[in-house]
């Protein structure tokens, strides 16, 4: 537990599909810094510290961003650990913070790639992918988590629409949250009827690239605003490379921690009111989920079937990635934190979970060779 | 072509891998020596369908490969070999394919 750590503001920019001209990474990301600092009753002058994720922020980094943002820091930090990037910083904030090195802290993650920059991207994502991957025309992640998801549905007797009560039931959610690209109500039958991409997964499957940013900002709680406390974390925990890419892809990293990570935060999955899971595609929901402990029985069908497609459990209340977008995949990971602390704080809106007092939160990511390398995990808290 | 796929064998535990690695992840041992693997069972396909900013797309297939050595590699599949069927590997520079075995 975090005692003298919180989140005590959130913020984001608009999401789009296609950014206009004059929009651009940089802009974005300056959109949800101005919401966070609002949010959060700070003035700019009074940031310490930033940590940043982007794709395509370069050729600037985090040095850059700050001097752009007229921020000068005495804690700076630049994570690369795609989507499981939003947890790492967060954990390093709450320690920075916890630990007297700044406060506050933003963080802040955004993207603007554009499909074509983000096409480049997935053919060059690191020298593995680039020389043995991109050569056969693998179609970038989709191809990767298209094998993944046929091994899961082997394993676990999973069925098509097992994946679509997920993607279904986040739309649903999505048209509770404003800032959603897709809100409109979508059906198991326009699920199912959607094109492939990569067999097995279909156009509902596939996480739609945006651009977009999203900011938090970690303080000591008394910074909080008035008659609103910051949300705590209990506990974090992340894994990077754990198993040398040697295993099956159906479990993450997480499951290296997951144990450690509900004794430390003294609550158990049976405790939580929400998850925030990095949905890049269903597959790795399912993984996640799974390896937290939040799946009874590992029986991924059932959990599908029932608390999923009957919202009993909610799992991305703001609609996930595959409904509110993915901006570039680092930033993504940050919109499930922010949604976590919405909820705890009671400010959700229209897609409120009634009372929610603890949330678990998820990242993912770094598609490595044959799946993600990289995880993260946090139990966050409504303050007493 | 080549025949087979290049692998990289650690010369203290014999392990093998694809990609190559600077440490052996086994015993992190940091010497190799190249070898090949020619066999690979099918364990899983997809069809490539859509190329994010492609047009005129063709369809291809793709396969995650056990090789008769033990290694997890995905290749592109040409043939119609399906999940379970051994196939014969090759490379193109350094890209892993395979094909029905002959």
């Amino acid at each position: 537990m975090f005692n003298n750590a919180a989140i005590i503001g959130v913020g984001q920019s608009a999401y789009t599909r296609r950014p206009e001209p004059g929009q651009s990474t940089h802009t974005f990301i300056r959109d949800a810094v101005v919401a966070a600092l609002k949010d959060a009753e700070l003035d700019a002058a009074e940031v310490q510290g930033m940590a940043v994720t982007s794709f395509s922020l370069a050729p600037d980094t985090a040095v850059d961003l700050a001097w752009k943002l007229g921020l000068s820091l005495r804690w700076l930090l630049q994570d690369t650990n795609g989507g499981s990037s939003a947890m790492n910083m967060l954990g390093h904030a709450l320690r920075g913070v916890e630990m007297g090195a700044a406060s506050p802290i933003l963080i802040v993650a955004g993207d603007a790639t554009g499909l074509a920059g983000y096409a480049k991207l997935a053919s060059n994502y690191n020298i593995a992918t680039r020389e043995h991957l991109a050569p056969l025309g693998h179609g970038g992640p989709n191809g990767v988590y298209a094998l993944v998801a046929s091994r899961q549905m082997k394993k676990y007797g999973l069925e098509k629409s097992d994946y679509g009560h997920i993607a279904v039931s986040q739309r649903a959610w999505a048209a509770g949250n404003p800032y959603a690209v897709y809100r409109a109500p979508m059906t198991m039958d326009e699920y199912l009827a959607a094109p492939l991409v990569a067999d097995p997964l279909s156009r509902y499957d596939c996480v739609p690239v945006i651009a977009g940013a999203q900011a938090i900002v970690v303080a000591h709680p008394d910074r909080a605003p008035k008659k609103r406390p910051g949300v705590r974390v209990r506990a974090i925990r992340h894994s990077f490379n754990y198993d040398n890419q040697s295993g099956d892809g159906l479990q993450t990293g997480i499951s290296t921690f997951a144990n450690e990570l509900w004794q430390s935060a003294g609550v158990r999955p049976d405790d939580i009111d929400l998850a925030s899971i990095y949905d890049d595609y269903p597959t790795m929901v399912l993984a996640q989920l799974n390896d937290l402990g939040l799946v009874p029985g590992n029986d991924l069908a059932r959990f599908c079937r029932s608390e999923i497609a009957e919202r009993t459990f909610p799992v991305n209340t703001f609609g996930g990635m595959m409904s509110a977008g993915q901006p570039g995949g680092p930033a993504g990971g940050l919109n499930g934190i922010a949604e976590a602390v919405l909820q705890l704080q009671h400010r959700a809106g229209e897609r409120q979970v009634k009372d929610a007092r603890l949330a678990v939160a998820t990242g993912y990511g770094m598609t490595m060779y044959r799946y993600g390398g990289t995880a993260g995990a946090a139990i966050l808290e409504r303050a007493p | 072509m080549t025949p087979g796929v290049g692998i990289w064998r650690c010369t203290k535990c014999r392990t093998g891998f694809f990609p190559q690695p600077l440490l052996c992840a086994r015993c992190h041992n940091d010497r190799f020596e190249t070898d090949r693997v020619h066999d690979a069972v099918v364990e899983e396909i997809s069809v490539i369908r859509h190329m994010l900013g492609q047009e005129n797309w063709q369809p291809r297939r793709i396969a995650s490969v056990r090789t008769s050595d033990g290694q997890l590699i995905t290749v592109g599949l040409t043939g119609e070999a399906g999940p379970g069927a051994t196939i014969e590997l090759y490379q193109e520079e350094n890209a892993p394919f395979g094909r029905d075995k002959t």
